[in-house]
């Protein structure tokens, strides 16, 4: 056992990962690929923070003035008063309602007209917005809520003429804080897409390494070494995988400090891992047998988005996978996952070992 | 640059080149692209698997609240009481009509997520009653509607749009905001007899453009929507979104190819065959670069008259494919630029996705703000989606958003093609020193570094641009922070431009290393910006400097009328001088003096920028 454990250590396999990884950040581009990580994660917070802050009515303070007028106004007005946010005026015509909108006093107009239907009445309301205003979205969004409270009303005083009894609203929560309207956001999306990032750039970069390797003939300088091409391959994947698992721990790290809990780290880190060994499997092998980087780069980002899309068909989808253990409502088929790619990906890393012990260094 | 010889590089490059796709490697890809779309519907289908059973619930099956709960996929229901509620196994306790809520952050989203499945959930059984009268006593239609008090300019644009219409080609094909507008004038100038009919049309058009990009959120703006308040929902970016990824992803997959076979002319000196023989390096570098660029053009081509196809009906997608290309020739030419920097496959690939990332975001960020026009014209995808639309686009829109990306496409290939020589193709120099190399190559007078100044423009002018488009949802936020952001953003970068070229001429040691020469380039490189930087009225022509975000990116403030303007005309001459020379005199000594003194102008430039936003304001 000791015998094993030392010769592990002083492996020429262990030697080579420590070479891949220092060449890495020789050349700086781990710093650059955290760099990227780190913008994409920024890019796409961005874009949710920014589209929420367009959406959220609570986001922005201030009141929507709306200018009520038609047939219903007065009812519509009542429900207005009592909607946040919303400062309803009564007109008496939409004209009225409307020359005050274009000069600019009110955010929207609402003209309510009752309509017959062969089951009764029906209420239709014009609603204007501004067409060219960075408020139009928080408006609509407003206006929509009033609108949806009104429509809870008509509903109840139409009940009997109703199979089914609507369903109760419960009362808004309060005092929630802003990070309520991320929250699924940053668990579905954000965190799958920053644990699996590492390992797809992980089976890339293996791709360059093994084809620059064979297009520039530094794979031939084998023979005079004293090491096999297996050992080379593991050298240079054990570099890959595990820088994996190291940039996922930095961003489950940075995620946590900004007060995100992350549940089962350590399941995630198997996941991740796992995911790993696979994509530098595929790396490994597409290197090899193309032997060009043109080819198997290409390859390999068709085939791994294949597989990534295709891991639809499993109960469930590793990014699913993903977010069910960090947000801690991982079910036994969830746990069952990890531990179903974590065997595959060992079967599948084997096989590609497999192929390249039967290889012969100089036929590449 | 002969064309004979250019198109012989190219049919090399296309027939065999270095390292090459090979048909079965193209059958490969095809297939699995075809599988991929095989398979997608099945991933689709699965929509939203993401969220699958995030939340848990615990609710009796006799409470109202079981159906909801049942049907919305992102929740399991799960037994548990009180017990399971404060150890976090659950995170909503229904207990009759009561809902009890983990007090934790999950607990807050699910209980939030469960209104609006509710909500859902009402809607979808209501649809089934028999009286859909009572089931939905609310219909609404919201219309967009030009805001504006009466007597403006807009009586003018009214009649234009009305002789167009006796033109009787344009009437049937005026969109939804042309309509809306007119009708916005018709009934505040009081002339009451176009308004019904102009909102007619209007009314019409909107529906039909709806279905016709068949997505439940209306287009981009100006169209109406209507259905139960349910309904209702914002416009969202969401085709922005759709578009670039269509246009973006084939480009992404092209430039890992191109990248490949621009590196590995560089590998073991396989490029230095062409290089000796009788042709020059603009026709290899065209040669090379012809056939990736045929085929993205053939490529997004097709997917433009396909989505015009799709949207219009009709045979068009001549501007859509005019505004990809220069997103094509930066996604091009940065890769090229990458592939001489790069020293390994292992660098491209990172410069590879640093370039897709930067350039996605270029493209689509923009896009976003599709409610304020000016700022959404970054991006030439919104030339895209307005044609789609079939709205009118103002030569200058298009200039606006086309220009700044080609002329930065033509700096970087002009940059890469100054490194393409045996000295530093086949070179293992750091990235660093190649962007040295890159900028001192064509620098050997004074007056050349006020022309690199200039040239460099319109790469300050993009990256200005790109960051007015990602600090904009913040300066609406908080206007103050917005403004420092953008102005520290603009300090760096001009800086940075105005004196690197400097840096990479001393590193060359092109000039003498003298005070005097030091001031002399620092004037010239001054001068420089300020002449190119009139690149920045650009943005005038779209209104984007009615923005104070932009005007404060592009123009340093604003500029009052009266007598300080002449100071305010060479305020900004005086300023880049100025922190152009301390930078050029930091240029002199080793890289830590030169990082030292561009701080120092970085600093100078933005007390000034800071002073005349105050003083104007």
């Amino acid at each position: 056992m000791r015998n094993q454990l030392s010769a592990l250590t002083s492996d020429s396999r262990i030697t080579i990962a420590g070479r891949e990884i220092t060449a890495l950040s020789r050349e700086k581009t781990i710093v650059l690929a955290l760099a990227i990580q780190l913008f994409i994660a920024a890019f796409s917070s961005f874009l949710v923070v920014g589209l929420t802050s367009l959406y959220d009515p609570s986001a922005e303070g201030g009141e929507i003035a709306v200018g009520i007028s038609g047939d219903e106004r007065e009812k519509l007005a009542r429900v207005a008063a009592e909607t946040e946010g919303v400062d309803p005026t009564v007109y008496e015509s939409r004209a009225a309602a409307l020359s005050e909108f274009d000069n600019r006093n009110l955010n929207a107009v609402l003209h309510t007209r009752t309509v017959q239907t062969d089951r009764g009445t029906r209420i239709a309301v014009d609603v204007e917005v501004p067409a060219d205003s960075l408020e139009t979205t928080l408006i609509i969004v407003r206006v929509r809520e009033l609108l949806l409270e009104f429509e809870r009303q008509e509903r109840r005083f139409r009940a009997e003429s109703l199979e089914f009894s609507p369903v109760d609203m419960p009362d808004e929560q309060e005092n929630t804080d802003d990070f309520t309207q991320y929250f699924n956001f940053t668990y579905t999306i954000l965190l799958p897409l920053l644990l699996f990032l590492p390992p797809f750039i992980s089976g890339s970069v293996v791709v360059d390494s093994v084809t620059e390797e064979i297009e520039r003939g530094t794979l031939e300088l084998l023979r005079v070494a004293p090491v096999s091409l297996t050992e080379i391959v593991d050298g240079k994947a054990i570099g890959m995988i595990l820088i994996a698992p190291l940039q996922a721990i930095l961003w489950l790290a940075l995620l946590w400090l900004n007060g995100i809990a992350i549940a089962n780290a350590g399941l995630l880190l198997l996941l991740v891992t796992a995911v790993a060994t696979l994509t530098v499997a595929i790396g490994l092998f597409l290197g090899l047998v193309t032997g060009t980087r043109q080819k198997a780069q290409l390859l390999y980002s068709t085939l791994v988005l294949l597989l990534f899309g295709a891991a639809a068909v499993l109960p469930e989808h590793p990014a699913s996978t993903a977010a069910l253990l960090a947000v801690d409502s991982p079910t036994t088929l969830t746990v069952g996952h990890v531990a179903g790619l974590a065997v595959v990906a060992v079967i599948g890393f084997a096989a590609v070992r497999q192929y390249v012990d039967g290889l012969d260094p100089e036929s590449l | 640059m002969n064309p004979r010889k250019l198109l012989r590089i190219a049919r090399w490059e296309v027939q065999k080149n270095a390292g090459g796709l090979d048909r079965r490697t193209v059958a490969i890809t095809v297939a699995v692209i075809v599988l991929f779309g095989a398979v997608s519907p099945l991933i689709a289908s699965g929509g939203a698997g993401l969220e699958e059973d995030i939340y848990r619930v615990s609710v009796d099956e006799d409470s109202q609240y079981y159906g909801v709960a049942a049907d919305d996929p992102k929740f399991r229901i799960v037994d548990g009481g009180e017990q399971a509620l404060r150890d976090g196994e659950i995170e909503l306790l229904i207990d009759g009509s009561a809902i009890r809520i983990a007090d934790t952050r999950k607990g807050s989203a699910a209980f939030s997520e469960f209104r609006d499945s509710i909500q859902a959930y009402n809607n979808e059984q209501l649809a089934m009653e028999s009286n859909q009268t009572a089931a939905f006593p609310i219909q609404v239609t919201v219309e967009f509607r030009e805001q504006s008090a009466p007597g403006r300019d807009n009586g003018s644009s009214t009649g234009g749009e009305t002789t167009d219409g006796s033109d009787g080609t344009d009437g049937g094909t005026t969109d939804g905001s042309d309509g809306s507008d007119g009708d916005g004038t018709d009934s505040g100038t009081g002339d009451g007899t176009d308004g019904g009919t102009s909102g007619g049309t209007d009314g019409g058009d909107g529906t039909s453009d709806g279905s016709a990009v068949g997505s439940a959120t209306p287009p981009l703006g100006d169209d109406e929507i209507s259905g139960s308040p349910a309904d209702i929902n914002p416009p969202f970016p969401f085709q922005s979104l759709v578009l670039a990824f269509v246009f973006v992803i084939p480009l992404n997959f092209l430039i890992q190819a191109y990248g490949s076979t621009m590196l590995s002319e560089r590998l073991n000196r396989r490029g230095e065959l062409l290089l000796v023989s009788p042709v020059s390096r603009l026709d290899i570098i065209g040669g090379k670069t012809l056939p990736y660029f045929a085929g993205a053009i053939a490529v997004e081509g097709v997917i433009a008259a396909a989505l015009y196809y799709i949207a219009q009906g009709g045979f068009g997608g001549a501007i859509s494919l005019f505004a990809i290309t220069p997103i094509v020739l930066l996604f091009l030419s940065a890769t090229f630029l990458g592939a001489m920097f790069a020293r390994s496959f292992k660098e491209l690939t990172f410069i590879t996705v640093t370039i897709t990332v930067v350039l996605t975001s270029y493209a689509f960020v923009p896009a976003i703000f599709t409610d304020s026009g000016p700022v959404a014209l970054i991006s030439p995808l919104t030339l895209v989606v307005r044609e789609l639309q079939g709205e009118a686009l103002s030569l200058s829109a298009v200039a606006f958003s086309t220009l700044p990306p080609f002329l930065t496409a033509g700096l970087f290939f002009g940059l890469g093609s100054g490194l393409y020589r045996e000295e530093d193709l086949f070179d293992q120099r750091s990235i660093t020193g190649k962007v040295l190399d890159a900028l001192a190559v064509p620098i050997s007078r004074p007056y050349h570094v006020g022309i690199m100044t200039i040239v460099l423009i319109p790469f300050v002018f993009v990256s200005q641009l790109l960051a007015i488009a990602l600090v904009f949802p913040i300066a609406r936020g908080s206007p103050e922070i917005g403004q420092v952001l953008i102005l520290i953003v603009v300090a760096v970068v001009e800086e940075f431009a105005k004196s690197l070229h400097i840096y990479a001429a001393h590193s060359h040691n092109t000039f003498e290393r003298t005070r005097r020469v030091a001031v002399v380039l620092g004037i010239a490189s001054g001068i420089g910006f300020f002449l190119g930087e009139k690149i920045a009225l650009l943005g005038q022509l779209v209104g984007l400097s009615e923005l104070d975000l932009a005007r404060q990116a592009l123009q340093g403030g604003n500029v009052p009328e009266g007598p300080v303007v002449v100071l305010f005309l060479f305020a900004p001459l005086a300023l880049h001088v100025v922190t152009a020379t301390i930078s050029s005199v930091g240029a002199l000594g080793k890289r830590r003096r030169y990082l030292a003194a561009v701080a120092a102008a970085i600093v100078v430039h933005l007390v000034y920028n800071l002073t005349v936003v105050n003083v104007v304001a």
